[in-house]
């Protein structure tokens, strides 16, 4: 016996049919042609997907390669490269039946044995292989049909398996064999195909023709859906400067940019040939405490320090105005979303925190902010807590540091800092699951005392992970959510709204986790 | 000059081995995991975790300083962590991108330099003396960054006469290069230009206060021949001193202006590669790079020995 689908697929795909019905024909580009000039923020090390987890690379990659499943509009899973998915009575065997017709950018037709060869290569260097943890073996019983055989049941594996973090892209199997971020002629399935990369400088892509769109949708959904390439040619120009890359947007050098610098934003909505298009939900800006190093190993400090914030003035100071408030590890518009915990979020109130901090008898001990200048956002936020937290007559310090520093002692060490600021960003886009696992082990944000989780808290997870209905899980991640608040082993600040531009030629242009380049078309 | 030569180059092999271990002891003794960096902000604790042990950064200190001079006996400097390439390959990539923009500032260099300088000292004490030092204080006070963005406003954004980033290849398109490495030349020019006239002004002046111009005048010769064959060729003695020096605060310069101009040269290299801790990448283009300059450096040495023959006849 077999079941068809998960249901939020299912839920999709009856969807997309109705979207068929009612459009009566797929996506077609109303104008073709062109070099679309994009200015990327940061540079990109590597286009080898699958060993990089990295936004930069994640923004051009995206546009070369597919998976077998992918994620759509509403981060729901959905197929890609395969045509069908089967999932066993026991829930110990996935079946794929590729698309028909798929080729690789050098003119190969895709089979099985790419996609066998792809997952190879991910289980020795794909940079999140634990996705493949619960996995006994994969096989290709024919040259449109691939197999996964399980070890056990993991009710969540077809979310993990579809998730865009590090995702499992299908490379042609004479690629297996290549070292981890050596993969410098990147061969997909994409709408675009490499045409050339100067490091610290610009991607150029161009249309694939032999492109084959996947036709059970109709337009393009999330990463996947009915794909199209409408341009040309796709220029990623790396312009690191801020004010360059709003200077090339004016001029119309660049066609669209990310990351708008907030106090140019004002001047660019006065310009009609530029349209702002802010990208809500890009990261959770958040604080986390070392519950190992005095004292905010003394859970009533850390709820005075929480009692203390005022989310609005942290969030205003972090995004320069551009952010919501938010409870929690998802957003409202998800569907794992739940306020569990509201009642210790915001609470601005001085009066309980200083009655938390008496009860703790604290003296006056440093509280340590760990933060960096890389990242402003991070560094304001930092500022801002410092001054809330001092009014309430705790000694809060700075220790600035770069970004890499910053990592390194907040995951190797449990001495000298007790709050470590940073930004979820891809995780919590991708589910709570995702999200979650910040929280566990290896390496748990809260840096529990001698690595042991907190046995609440590791129960929830493992019900997240392990309980065979979607409800049930939700329940669980809502418990967990509550408990990681109610203990204070996070301190989420509100959601970072990112602010991305076009120029107003340019249609199509939608604001998603990575610039989409499919079904984007430059106006006559 | 042979003789010069030899000294010069067997003096730089200290130097060198010098540089790389300073270079290592610094690189390694700052905090920061080239992993995390590597990884970027999302990332997972695994995935860092699988990124270190993927590049072998878990090995001792001492294991990878061997290694590493071990590979560079056989002229191997290693692989960037960052980028998976050969550090040789990466830096001889940006090498020409750096060099024929350092070009192009020097020789705006010396053209606003030298000529700024030089009228400056004929004209002492006139508006045009004090026009020229008010020029050089200017470039020598505005931060190459700052003029850069002004630049990119007023030229690119305002005026649309140039290109406000990006880089072409001399080789693909001269007129397209010399569009897009104007803003960037003039930004790294006009510190040293400013630079370079006071020193000018003040050698030109001190040459021409020689008896032998005075003689030269009073033998009747043209002021112009007095001025280029007897005081310049003097005045430039010192001027070639400097101008070694310049040409190495071009190229470290660059690290500034090429980041703000998307300009794909060492400088941007090196400085991604100090930011995210690519070991190999900071040890190997840093040596590459000072092997660079001390050879620009025994090179100014050769042409001082050419100018002033008492270096020649004291053997260096």
């Amino acid at each position: 016996m077999k079941r068809g689908f998960l249901a939020p697929l299912g839920l999709l795909v009856s969807a997309g049919l109705s979207v068929a019905a009612a459009q009566a024909a797929p996506f077609k580009c109303p104008h073709v042609g062109g070099d679309f000039v994009f200015g990327q923020e940061a540079n990109i090390n590597t286009l080898d997907q699958m060993t990089s987890s990295t936004i930069s690379t994640r923004n051009i990659a995206m546009n070369i390669y597919e998976s077998l499943m992918t994620r759509d509009e509403n981060n729901h899973p959905i197929l890609e490269l395969a045509a069908s998915m089967d999932e066993a009575a026991d829930h110990l065997t996935y079946t794929f039946k590729l698309r028909q017709g798929v080729h690789f950018h050098n003119g190969k037709l895709m089979t099985s044995a790419d996609v066998v060869a792809s997952f190879d290569r991910y289980a020795k260097v794909g940079n999140q292989r634990s996705t493949l943890d619960n996995v006994d073996r994969w096989d290709a019983p024919d040259a449109s049909t691939f197999v996964i055989h399980m070890k056990k049941i993991q009710p969540t594996f077809i979310e993990a398996l579809s998730s865009f973090s590090v995702p499992i892209v299908i490379i042609p199997s004479e690629n297996r064999d290549v070292p981890a971020q050596q993969l410098t002629q990147p061969i997909g399935t994409g709408p675009y195909q490499l045409v050339e990369s100067v490091p610290g400088s610009a991607v150029k892509l161009k249309r694939f023709d032999g492109y084959q769109p996947n036709t059970s949708f109709q337009d393009r959904t999330g990463f996947g859906g009915y794909k199209q390439a409408c341009f040309d040619t796709v220029t990623f120009r790396i312009v690191t400067e801020p004010g360059a890359r709003v200077a090339g947007l004016r001029t119309g050098e660049l066609q669209g940019v990310e990351d708008v610098p907030a106090k140019s934003v004002p001047d660019l909505k006065t310009d009609k040939n530029i349209t702002i298009l802010p990208l809500k939900n890009w990261w959770i800006q958040i604080a986390n405490p070392n519950i190992s190093n005095p004292p905010t190993d003394k859970l009533l400090v850390r709820k005075a320090i929480q009692a203390a914030l005022d989310m609005d003035e942290v969030m205003d100071a972090a995004s320069d105005g551009n952010y919501q408030l938010n409870v929690g590890f998802q957003y409202p518009n998800q569907p794992d979303y739940t306020d569990a915990g509201k009642d210790t979020y915001n609470l601005h109130n001085a009066a309980l925190a200083k009655k938390y901090l008496a009860e703790a008898d604290y003296k006056g001990e440093p509280v340590v902010l760990l933060t960096n200048k890389d990242y402003p956002s991070m560094y304001n936020a930092a500022l801002v807590m410092q001054q809330q937290l001092q009014a309430v007559g705790i000694n809060a310090q700075m220790k600035v540091v770069d970004w890499p520093t910053s990592v390194q002692m907040s995951l190797n060490t449990t001495k000298g800092w007790n709050f470590h600021f940073t930004g979820w960003g891809t995780q919590p886009a991708l589910g709570a699951l995702a999200t979650m696992q910040f929280l566990v082990q290896p390496n748990a944000t809260y840096k529990p005392v001698d690595g042991k989780d907190d046995p609440d808290v590791l129960a929830a997870w493992s019900d997240m992970n392990t309980l065979p209905t979607a409800e049930g899980r939700h329940q669980a991640f809502a418990r967990m959510q509550k408990l990681v608040l109610d203990r204070v082993y996070a301190v989420p600040f509100g959601a970072y709204t990112k602010v991305q531009a076009v120029r107003s030629n340019v249609n199509g242009f939608v604001p998603f986790r990575i610039p989409r380049m499919s079904n984007v078309w430059f106006t006559p | 000059m042979g003789g010069i030569l030899v000294r010069r180059l067997l003096g730089a092999l200290p130097i060198l081995l010098i540089v790389s271990l300073i270079t290592f002891a610094m690189i390694h003794l700052i905090p920061g995991d080239p992993a995390a960096a590597i990884a970027g902000m999302s990332a997972t604790p695994e995935q860092i975790i699988n990124i270190r042990r993927d590049l072998g950064l878990d090995q001792p200190l001492l294991t990878q300083l061997a290694d590493w001079y071990l590979n560079l006996l056989h002229g191997d400097l290693g692989r960037s962590l960052l980028l998976g390439q050969p550090v040789v390959q990466a830096t001889m990539l940006r090498l020409p991108v750096t060099l024929a923009l350092s070009a192009y500032a020097l020789v705006l260099t010396l053209l606003i330099g030298l000529v700024s300088g030089i009228l400056a000292a004929l004209r002492q004490n006139t508006w045009v003396d004090q026009a020229a030092m008010v020029f050089a204080m200017l470039g020598i006070s505005l931060p190459s960054f700052y003029l850069g963005l002004l630049m990119i406003i007023v030229l690119g954004v305002d005026l649309r006469w140039l290109p406000t980033g990006g880089y072409v290849a001399f080789t693909d398109d001269p007129l397209g290069w010399l569009a897009t490495s104007t803003m960037p030349a003039i930004s790294l020019a006009l510190l040293l230009a400013g630079l370079l006239a006071r020193i000018t002004r003040s050698t030109m002046l001190e040459v021409l206060r020689q008896d032998y111009i005075r003689t030269a005048r009073a033998k009747g010769l043209p002021n112009r021949t007095v001025v280029m064959k007897h005081a310049l060729a003097n005045a430039l003695i010192p001027i070639t001193t400097v101008l070694g020096i310049i040409v190495s605060l071009l190229i470290s310069g660059s690290v500034v202006v090429e980041t703000l101009f998307s300009i794909p040269g060492i400088g941007q290299l090196l400085t991604q590669a100090v930011l995210n801790r690519d070991y190999p990448m900071v040890q190997g283009g840093l040596l590459i790079t000072t092997a660079l300059l001390v050879l620009i450096n025994i090179g100014v040495d050769c042409c001082y020995a050419l100018l002033d023959p008492r270096v020649r006849y004291d053997g260096g």
